[in-house]
């Protein structure tokens, strides 16, 4: 953690360059605060942080906003573990300096130990937003703390994609199984609330989501089986299990997520992709119940509308289909899936104008390279991003 | 750096005439108007530093400038900084104009810097005064004040606040946290529970939450509670929890079954043992009922519902004076159950006291018809009540 410091504080003595030359200014009072800072400086290089922090603080009681005071007292804060307070520090700080992204991190990092979970999420999200330059090990903490807490709020399939993300640039990280299995599995804990008995569970699903993503395949399927084998009745796993069979044998997918339904009777996803499943088998009728029960359970499902539009118009309910496929539209206009669902339907139905139009947007969708889709346990059925 | 030079010449700039102005002078300076006109245009343009460098200076040169406080409250407050907030909104509690909303801000400020117990003697003033605020103020400040009576063991009335958001705010992770910890009745906030707790938390919570959707997702509910139990089932407060889901679904002969089972875990649990004592009163079992009121108040002698519950066995086996005593000790411990007015209106009307059981029915039906579960017992019972009792 002191070269993650250190390496911030780097940052922050580049940007903070200019203020400091300002301060330099020959005016009476400033003298003192000057001395001060210098003083923290030297006791800073000397490692002697007590006196630092000290001076800092006397600093910074002189000048609220002396942004070098507040920067370096609340890193130096952070450094000695006193987090509450380098947190409230680094508060004042981003009001001085919002455009200054290693300073999010820092207080999103602050606020990650303080355990208040919503604000280090945004503020470590807005510190990846307004960029951290090229400091690696800070990145690198803030991405992994970030898909952590997208698991806590439930949001799995964004956690997924940053921590595939990650292990596309580094498949070596074995500080990711646990937030990839977590993710995988859908259990909103941060890696320190994993109940000991569990940590066994969420390791053999993390390693499985990390060797499906690094292409992997053998090493999956025998983390997957052993997975299957040990938690025969464990909510989440034959769901994960499932969704990655859709990706390369999609028929033996069917038993795994019916299996899932069995022991989570309301699993929304478990329904969409088995839906997917049947949908491919040609059994639309099933597929169909299973889309409309997902939709009733979760009615802002975007996936779930479009299975049960793909059905429904495979069944010639054009109308319905195109219903449905446009609500699916509306709710995710990143699936390409959808869009080209919809061409389809529009042009079967002699829908010129409509149909160009997906037309147009499956090419911005293409050249803007957006995701939408598919990962391990994801929400996203099989998209169609080429035709 | 232009922008971060250009706020220091600014500020620089501005603090020549403030501490000019900080000497002794007509109270309508000037200068306060212009810094007053640069602090608005700087809120509203979002230069957020200079905005609350000119509040600050503007309510320092005239401290009776009440929307001056408030806007400094607010944006010290939006940017996290809750004791600067705190202080400043404080100026702003003899002011009529913010009165309701402020209590809810500094509500907010004191959870924030740990003051829980100030944090909730503001929030109920809030309450009190009828929750005047934004509706994202509001759901904020409701929310926040759950999480207190949570941690003040008062686990009802912070679920009926946060059921009472469910509908609205839906399937919110914050939201089911909260019910979680409330429904497993752990006396916790959301950053200091212990983390093993966090997984049963959230599967109550869930359950919680989804029983308390508009449309009532029981199936939802049952399944995450499953959950909670095969995992946790030797947990104390799991089967109680349980129970009361069942409860609401009304699956009675589970909810006692699950009542039973939490009796076996935690062998001095006072809810359980009042549930299971409604129970067999409304089965007519009144040996048990009688048995387990007088368990639950050997357990905790100042239990409102147990001397309730005992109260109402006695009425239905007829010992009227002591039905009676034991009612009025419910009463005294728990002045605004509207329930407690009413059986005792019973009793005293069996008993042939008919203006003491008009003054009860009297209480019962202001009370009944405050559905507001966090107005004090003095505001549920104004004048009306008053009036209606003599």
């Amino acid at each position: 953690m002191r070269k993650l410091l250190l390496i911030a504080s780097l940052a922050a003595t580049a940007l903070l360059a200019p203020f400091a030359a300002a301060q330099m200014a020959p005016a009476a009072p400033k003298q003192s605060l000057d001395q001060l800072l210098q003083a923290a400086e030297k006791a800073r290089d000397g490692n002697r942080d007590d006196d630092a922090i000290r001076l800092y603080r006397r600093a910074v009681a002189q000048q609220p906003e002396s942004e070098q005071g507040l920067w370096f007292l609340g890193t130096l804060l952070y450094e000695k573990k006193q987090y509450p307070d380098a947190r409230d520090v680094l508060r004042q700080f981003m009001t001085l300096r919002p455009d200054a992204g290693p300073g999010w991190s820092m207080l999103g990092l602050s606020e990650f130990e303080t355990r208040d979970n919503r604000r280090a999420l945004d503020h470590l999200q807005h510190a990846m937003s307004s960029g951290m330059g090229d400091r690696t090990e800070l990145v690198q903490r803030v991405f992994k703390d970030v898909a952590v807490l997208l698991t806590r709020f439930e949001r799995y399939d964004d956690s997924l994609d940053m921590l595939l993300k990650m292990l596309d640039t580094n498949a070596q990280q074995p500080d990711l199984i646990e937030p990839a299995g977590l993710a995988g599995l859908r259990l909103p804990l941060l890696p320190a609330e994993i109940p000991p008995d569990r940590r066994e569970l969420v390791g053999l699903a993390g390693r499985a989501v990390m060797a499906l993503q690094t292409r992997h395949n053998e090493e999956a399927e025998t983390a997957f089986k052993r997975l299957v084998t040990a938690y025969p009745n464990e909510s989440g796993v034959h769901f994960l299990y499932g969704a990655y069979l859709m990706e390369l044998h999609p028929n033996q997918a069917v038993p795994e997520l019916e299996r899932e339904l069995e022991i989570s009777p309301t699993h929304v996803l478990a329904r969409v992709r088995l839906a997917e499943a049947l949908i491919a088998q040609r059994n639309f009728d099933r597929a169909l119940v299973l889309a409309q029960q997902a939709i009733q359970l979760d009615p802002k499902r975007a996936s779930a509308h479009m299975m049960a539009g793909e059905a429904l118009v495979a069944k010639g309910q054009s109308d319905e289909g195109i219903k449905e496929l446009e609500i699916a539209r509306a709710d995710d206009p990143a699936v390409s899936r959808t869009h080209w669902d919809l061409l389809r339907a529009y042009t079967a139905a002699g829908r010129k104008e409509d149909a160009d139009r997906e037309k147009k947007e499956i090419e911005k969708l293409y050249h803007s390279n957006q995701p939408g889709g598919s990962s391990a346990g994801g929400d996203n059925p099989h998209d169609q991003a080429a035709p | 750096m232009p922008s971060l030079l250009s706020t220091f010449l600014l500020s620089f700039m501005l603090a020549v005439p403030a501490f000019s102005l900080a000497a002794p002078s007509p109270p309508a300076s000037p200068s306060f108007e212009v810094i007053a006109v640069q602090a608005e245009a700087a809120r509203t343009q979002d230069r957020v530093a200079d905005a609350i460098r000119l509040y600050r200076e503007g309510t320092h040169l005239r401290p009776a400038w009440s929307d001056g406080w408030w806007y400094l409250g607010s944006l010290l407050y939006d940017q996290d900084r809750f004791s600067e907030a705190e202080a400043a909104f404080r100026h702003l509690l003899p002011s009529p104009k913010y009165r309701g909303p402020v209590n809810a801000f500094l509500g907010l400020c004191e959870y924030e810097t740990g003051n829980y117990v100030d944090a909730q003697t503001q929030f109920r003033t809030w309450a009190n005064a009828g929750w005047p605020a934004t509706p994202e103020l509001r759901d904020v400040a409701v929310f926040h004040f759950a999480l207190l009576l949570t941690r003040d063991g008062r686990f009802v009335e912070s679920l009926y606040l946060l059921a009472s958001e469910a509908p609205r705010l839906g399937d919110l992770p914050e939201l089911s946290e909260a019910m979680g910890l409330a429904s497993l009745r752990m006396r916790y906030l959301p950053e200091d529970f212990p983390p093993k707790e966090r997984e049963p938390i959230w599967l109550a919570g869930k359950a919680a939450l989804y029983a308390a959707q508009t449309n009532q997702e029981f199936n939802r509910a049952d399944e995450f509670a499953a959950r909670l139990e095969s995992r946790y089932g030797s947990q104390p407060g799991v089967h109680a929890f349980r129970a009361t889901l069942y409860g609401f679904e009304l699956k009675k002969p589970e909810a006692e079954r699950e009542y039973r089972a939490e009796l076996e875990i935690s062998p001095n649990d006072v809810s359980s043992m009042v549930a299971l004592a409604l129970i067999d009163l409304e089965k007519g079992e009144l040996a048990e009922a009688d048995a387990l009121a007088r368990r639950a108040l050997d357990a905790d002698s100042k239990d409102a519902e147990a001397h309730h519950i005992l109260g109402r066995v006695l009425l239905a086996k007829g010992d009227l004076p002591a039905s009676l005593s034991e009612l009025e000790t419910a009463k005294e411990l728990a002045p605004g159950n509207p329930l407690v007015r009413s059986h005792l209106a019973m009793v005293l009307s069996k008993l042939g006291r008919t203006q003491e059981a008009k003054a009860e029915s009297a209480a019962f039906l202001v009370l009944k018809n405050k559905q507001d579960v966090m107005a004090s017992v003095q505001e549920k019972l104004g004048e009306d009540t008053r009036k209606k009792a003599h």
